[in-house]
């Protein structure tokens, strides 16, 4: 390994702007749960963005680790921008080799408008068999769809029409009760945003775009998201 | 969300019946409600989802440390749907000593990440099987008194 010049180090490749003002004290790393998993901690980490390592960090596993719960940030007294930086090392690694599902989850959600893949026909017919049940229970109940001028405009999890269709009823006995003018769309309606977890701004930025887009397009007022 | 829900009991447009949940019940701070949400708008809904929890149950207690210093449920930032299950689980050994500490025999999540974490993984790899773990707007929905309406007026 080259020695590296403090001086006149290159240009950041991760994405923080206080990471020299760091005193080394280590509360960041002393109230996290997985300081000392793989010899590592969030203090360490920002020594190695300091010191030059920043690719070594971004190969490791250690942002992936991090759950980005912002506890070290929260904590640090000089106020250390540690979340940008670690979530920036995220998203500095090959698309191909970020862990388990969640490139795939957003590469689908681009491609089809949510993270498992669902046809929108098969949305339908879910929401349509699900509110049929409901309105046994309550009078009248449907789920409006692409409503325009609704009120509320309300996302779905998809891992709800994926794997716990039942979960969605929680929401929309809520809005029946309420007598809200709701709607869900049919296209677009996914609310997770694995973008997020991925370092992947610009899938985010689409993704919400996509929400803002339906939002506007119906005239809602009000955005329930429940993330 | 939370202001939506808190906006309803307030105004009346939603009743809820304390009786149905008569266990000790705690509420855990999802890092993105509460800090992240801080830093990034100014405001951390800590006490929304508090107040809300309470119009629903009676026996309520906090989690030690709470709030913006409440610990990670250890599956946050996609560790859910990361390979990483053991670093994950190891992660939410502090959530259920936090958790176990409280007595709480319900908690209350208003993350999909969190209540998963915790429901499907934390309860069974700590021996917190008597726990119950509801999201906050289940635990809402099964509150309600819902007084069925004509169909006609559903027609507008």
């Amino acid at each position: 390994m080259d020695p590296l010049l403090l001086s006149k180090h290159e240009k950041r490749k991760l994405a923080t702007q206080f990471a020299d003002l760091c005193l080394t004290c280590g509360t960041c790393a002393g109230g996290c749960p997985v300081t000392g998993v793989d010899d590592m901690d969030v203090r360490k980490a920002v020594r190695m963005v300091v010191l030059g390592l920043e690719q070594e960090l971004i190969d490791s596993r250690f942002p992936w680790i991090c759950t980005l719960c912002g506890r070290c940030e929260h904590a640090c007294p000089m106020g250390v921008d540690l979340l940008a930086m670690l979530r920036s090392a995220r998203g500095k690694r090959e698309r191909d080799k970020v862990p388990g599902v969640l490139h795939k989850g957003v590469a689908m959600c681009i491609k089809t408008g949510n993270n498992v893949g669902i046809p929108k026909d098969d949305f339908l017919y879910l929401l349509d068999d699900l509110s049929a049940e409901l309105a046994e229970e309550l009078p009248g109940f449907t789920v409006p769809i692409d409503k325009k001028g609704a009120r509320v405009l309300l996302t779905i999890n998809s891992k709800e029409p994926f794997g716990e269709p039942d979960d969605m009823k929680f929401w929309w006995k809520i809005l029946y009760a309420a007598n809200e003018s709701w709607t869900v769309t049919s296209e677009n309606w996914e609310g997770v945003n694995w973008g997020l977890f991925t370092g992947d701004d610009e899938s985010m930025k689409e993704v919400v775009g996509r929400i803002v887009k339906n939002y506007k397009e119906l005239e809602c007022d009000y955005l329930l998201l429940p993330e | 969300m939370h202001d939506l829900l808190k906006q309803y009991i307030d105004e009346g447009r939603i009743k809820l019946d304390k009786s149905v949940h008569t266990h000790l019940t705690t509420y855990h701070d999802p890092c993105n409600y509460g800090r992240k949400s801080e830093r990034t708008f100014g405001h951390g809904y800590y006490e929304e989802p508090r107040w809300i929890t309470q119009q629903c149950c009676d026996n309520f207690v906090d989690m030690y440390p709470n709030r913006a210093n409440n610990f990670c449920c250890g599956a946050g930032g996609g560790a859910w749907a990361a390979p990483y299950n053991e670093e994950r689980i190891y992660y939410g050994r502090v959530k259920a000593k936090q958790i176990k500490d409280t007595g709480a025999h319900m908690l209350i999540a208003p993350c999909h990440n969190c209540r998963d974490q915790i429901m499907k993984s934390l309860r069974k790899e700590y021996d917190m099987e008597y726990l119950e773990v509801k999201y906050l707007w289940e635990l809402v929905a099964d509150s309600l008194i819902i007084e069925p309406r004509e169909v006609e007026s559903e027609e507008e």
